[in-house]
């Protein structure tokens, strides 16, 4: 089973939890000319990594808050996991 | 107006499971609780406004923190985010008043919860049937939000000795949970009250 870290309630396990796709993954600015092509990164293209990605989950079953997860898509290993409005560290 | 039953057409009294050659004290004690207020409290995310008491309870920020008192609870649901519940009907007038429509979602869910309240030395053993929450770790006055064989619900520890826990599901799928908890409870013997 895997266990993820809720910045929020603490260890809990992955079924209290929901994916919730990449969280690198910038909108558009608001306001600003777009075009297609950045429209259609944004929407629908997404790499498909092996290895160390940040992903979003929804502790659904738990505190109900999105959260940030550094996850190895390779070997389900858990490295780090943020609160939604803090910043990804490169 | 008093609420009506979510389990009446499941729950019926009596001895069950391995309660044989048991003493009272000795099997789980099951039964479904009504009449209680049940509100739910969200602070809106940009409001900064601290909260004010109710009956006399602060509501603390922290998680699995419950602020009780002889009649009322207040449970911690997530950040900024309150379950308040409370055998005082009339205690939503003064929520209402206290928590201002700018700053707050106040929401009366009195009648749209189960609650299955357990008592026994056994109920973290009928807990962990279902539950993937490390239930060692839940000391009284904790409450915490998970699921039960997928059924998401919330457990209220309100004393330890023995343990005793108020179980609150959607109300749509509290026939599903209680059959749950009472197909868990089986093998220790329950008294259903």
């Amino acid at each position: 089973m895997l266990y993820i870290f809720c910045p929020h309630c603490g260890m809990r396990s992955q079924n209290e939890f929901s994916y919730g796709g990449d969280a690198t993954v910038k909108r558009p600015e608001l306001n600003k000319e777009v075009s297609d092509k950045d429209w259609d990164n944004f929407v629908y293209n997404r790499k498909s990594l092996r290895g160390k990605h940040w992903e979003l989950w929804q502790h659904i079953s738990g505190c109900r808050q999105w959260i940030k997860v550094e996850r190895d898509t390779g070997t389900h290993e858990i490295f780090n996991t943020l609160k939604a409005d803090e910043e990804i560290s490169k | 107006m008093s609420s009506i039953s979510a389990l009446a057409n499941i729950h019926s009294t009596g001895r069950f499971g391995d309660y044989e050659g048991k003493k009272d004290n000795d099997i789980l004690k099951i039964s479904e609780i009504k009449n209680l207020l049940i509100v739910q409290i969200v602070q809106f995310k940009n409001s900064t406004i601290s909260t004010e008491s109710i009956d006399g309870l602060k509501f603390k920020d922290e998680p699995m923190n419950v602020a009780c008192n002889d009649d009322t609870r207040i449970l911690w649901n997530g950040p900024k985010n309150w379950l308040l519940i409370s055998n005082k009907k009339d205690l939503l007038i003064n929520v209402v008043k206290a928590f201002n429509e700018k700053d707050f979602a106040v929401t009366d869910l009195s009648h749209s919860r189960a609650i299955i309240e357990i008592e026994g030395k056994n109920v973290k053993e009928v807990l962990k049937k279902g539950c993937p929450f490390n239930f060692n770790s839940l000391n009284i006055n904790n409450s915490i939000n998970s699921t039960y064989n997928g059924i998401a619900f919330t457990v209220d520890l309100i004393n330890d000795n023995p343990d005793k826990v108020r179980l609150f599901a959607l109300r749509s799928f509290g026939e599903s949970l209680y059959h749950s908890i009472t197909d868990a409870s089986l093998e220790f013997g329950y008294n259903s009250i």
